[in-house]
């Protein structure tokens, strides 16, 4: 008779869980169970602890007769009072009196509350939670009572699981997505990125980022902030746009550092976070380094084996106060690789860090040239059974080698300006003109295209086309070509463009027709070394 | 307004002196011009630009340091400029010919001297 009784207790509890299931918002499904669990076991009060992020402390999430521990916002430490009892052994726990237990939450005491009876929340072996009832007068909780609660317990549970696994992966992936940057496009410097949530969907503090700097330099970072979750996640953000803030500043990479420092210290004290920030100069290949605490590099030069950079030991951010960052600076080659990682990609349970190192190197010694085909490599390789128990970032960025005849097209606005001459300042490097040759034709360059963007376009968009060819006799000719219509030249400081085009090249064409003008600059190049 | 290589200012006796570093150019142009036409105190008598520190000097660039000789020649006080030997800025001066509007020395010692001659 009993068991019918308990039976169709079950069954009622069954309905309420599995008609919730599909539409009702989480609050309202643990809301209703709470209604159902105190009808049926007829006690006084219920209440539902969810375990925090950090896997330490219970909070009240749900409460029925006992509202007022989830307004208190009571927080349980694991493996402390009744609750956190339940869930550090994994076991219900029942307590006939309570005077004679040790509890952590002063409320059960002050309801009035005799005795209790707690089960944990257990989803495929880990402790989601706790769900425990009270009554005002002494009840011995029976074995049927204990697997009812249970049971209402595991439904719950898994709604629960469900639901955070699902919001989790939808903020994860709008966090993601939010956090990833779009990657910048540069003419002659191809990027990809890669990133890889963790398996189990807990958000993770790995990010990358690269963005163009406004004289014409390439800002790249990688970086892992310890510890899980969305607090994890918003401090990597923060620390993402710190960043940015900074390198656009014109800062260089060691007091980029420095400055994060202070500014993670100050944001979240006690938090760390590995980084590691790169500026690329495209033309010349100078690549300047700061790291804090993070993995070095792996740099893959276009005729040589794949290495990782060597640089000092240096301490995580948030870990000292006064720190000093360092910068080291590496050629990288047009055409060489650079790649920037977290340890989630080079870290397996039950290897040694080197074996992970060494596959990665390997992978990027035999790498494709297209990027985004090494960056499907490198995960296949690295990560063959998808992602682990750590999330992973990977950033992979290449100067492309210039053709003999450059030719390229810029947004015409005056922030195109320094990249356009660092383009073709490394093209002039790479047929062979002396530095001083280099900046005298970028400069008129510059100038060539301030022109055509002041005054080609007004201030409807338009394109700025860069065409650079060398003779066998040693005359560079470089075009700058707008689509515009032409006007003379307005303003003394134009005029003083057009000196300055003429002086530091051997002979200035300005050449108008149907679609636009184009500014023909000539100079014989390689003097010095002919 | 913040930018990039933010101008070094030193005032010897009576003459500010402004160290330019970087590129001095067509980005930078609007918030360099703001900053140097506010450098000059009242009771100045005139003012030493260095561009011995400069990477990049373009035709705006140029531009501001014309418009600065202008602005402190219609107050009776002069502008120095101190440029390296050699190089792509002393080209640029060279070329623009800043000498017919400012002192060109070599040396933040004798452009000082110069503006308080």
């Amino acid at each position: 008779m009993r068991s019918r009784i308990a039976a169709d207790r079950l069954r009622d509890l069954q309905r309420i869980t599995d008609a919730a299931l599909a539409y009702l918002p989480l609050e309202t499904l643990l809301d209703e169970l709470l209604v159902r669990v105190v009808e049926i076991l007829g006690v006084d009060t219920s209440a539902l602890l969810l375990l925090e992020d950090d896997d330490t402390t219970l909070v009240a999430r749900a409460a029925k007769g006992l509202e007022e521990e989830v307004e208190r916002g009571v927080r349980i430490p694991v493996g402390r009072g009744f609750a956190g009892r339940i869930a550090a052994t994994r076991q219900p726990v029942h307590i006939l009196n309570l005077d004679e237990a040790e509890v952590v939450n002063p409320l059960l005491r002050e309801r009035g509350l005799k005795s209790l009876l707690g089960v944990p929340l257990l989803v495929e072996g880990s402790v989601l939670g706790v769900l425990h009832v009270g009554t005002l007068t002494e009840r011995a909780f029976d074995a049927d009572d204990t697997e009812l609660l249970q049971r209402a317990g595991d439904r719950a549970a898994l709604a629960i699981f469900s639901r955070l696994t699902e919001r989790e992966r939808g903020l994860a992936d709008a966090l993601q997505r939010s956090l990833l940057p779009r990657l910048p496009q540069l003419p002659a410097v191809s990027l990809a990125g890669r990133y890889l949530p963790a398996a189990a969907a807990r958000l993770g503090g790995d990010w990358y980022d690269a963005f163009a700097l406004s004289d014409g330099r390439l800002g790249m970072a990688i970086g892992d902030v310890v510890g899980h979750g969305f607090h994890a996640a918003a401090i990597m953000g923060q620390l993402r746009s710190g960043l940015r803030a900074y390198a656009l500043d014109g800062m260089p990479p060691g007091e980029v550092l420095e400055r994060l420092n202070r500014l993670l210290r100050q944001l979240e004290p006690g938090r760390t976070s590995t980084i590691v920030y790169l500026v690329l100069e495209p033309h010349g290949g100078l690549l300047t380094v700061a790291t804090a605490g993070h993995p070095p590099p792996l740099v893959h030069p276009v005729d040589g084996d794949a290495r990782y950079l060597e640089l000092p030991s240096s301490v995580p951010l948030g870990a000292a106060r006064h720190v000093l960052y360092d910068e080291q600076e590496f050629e990288l080659a047009p055409g060489s690789a650079l790649l920037l990682y977290t340890d989630g990609l080079v870290e397996n349970p039950g290897e040694p860090l080197d074996a992970g190192l060494e596959r990665l190197r390997a992978t990027v010694q035999r790498g494709d040239e297209d990027l985004e085909r090494l960056g499907d490599a490198i995960v296949d390789e690295l990560l063959p059974e998808g992602p682990g128990n750590d999330d992973a970032a990977l950033l992979v960025v290449r100067a492309l080698p210039l053709s003999d005849t450059l030719l390229a097209q810029f947004p015409a606005e005056v922030e195109s300006i320094p990249f356009m001459r660092r383009l073709l300042g490394r093209w002039l490097d790479e047929a062979g003109a002396t530095a001083a040759e280099i900046d005298d034709l970028s400069l008129a360059c510059a100038e060539a295209a301030a022109n055509a963007i002041e005054h080609a376009y007004g201030l409807a968009p338009g394109v700025v086309e860069l065409r650079a060819s060398a003779s066998n006799g040693g005359v560079a000719v470089v075009a700058v070509r707008d689509f515009g219509s032409w006007r003379p030249p307005r303003g003394t400081h134009r005029g003083r463009g057009l000196l300055l085009m003429e002086g530091l090249t051997d002979d200035v064409e300005v050449i108008h027709d149907d679609e636009g003008t184009t500014v023909e600059l000539s100079r014989r190049i390689g003097e010095e070394a002919a | 307004m913040s930018f990039e290589h933010e101008p070094r200012v030193d005032y010897r006796n009576a003459v500010g002196v402004v160290t330019l570093t970087g590129d001095v150019d067509i980005v930078q142009a609007h918030a360099l011009r703001n900053r140097l036409l506010g450098v000059v105190r009242n009771e100045d008598l005139g003012l030493v630009v260095d561009l011995t520190e400069a990477t990049y000097l373009d035709s705006v660039g140029v531009s501001i340091l014309f418009e600065l000789a202008e602005r402190l020649s219609e107050r009776q006080l002069r502008l120095a400029v101190v440029l390296p030997e050699n190089g792509i800025v002393q080209r640029v001066v060279t070329i623009v010919n800043l000498a017919s509007v400012a002192e060109i020395r070599n040396t933040v010692d004798d452009a000082l001297a110069a503006v308080e001659s």
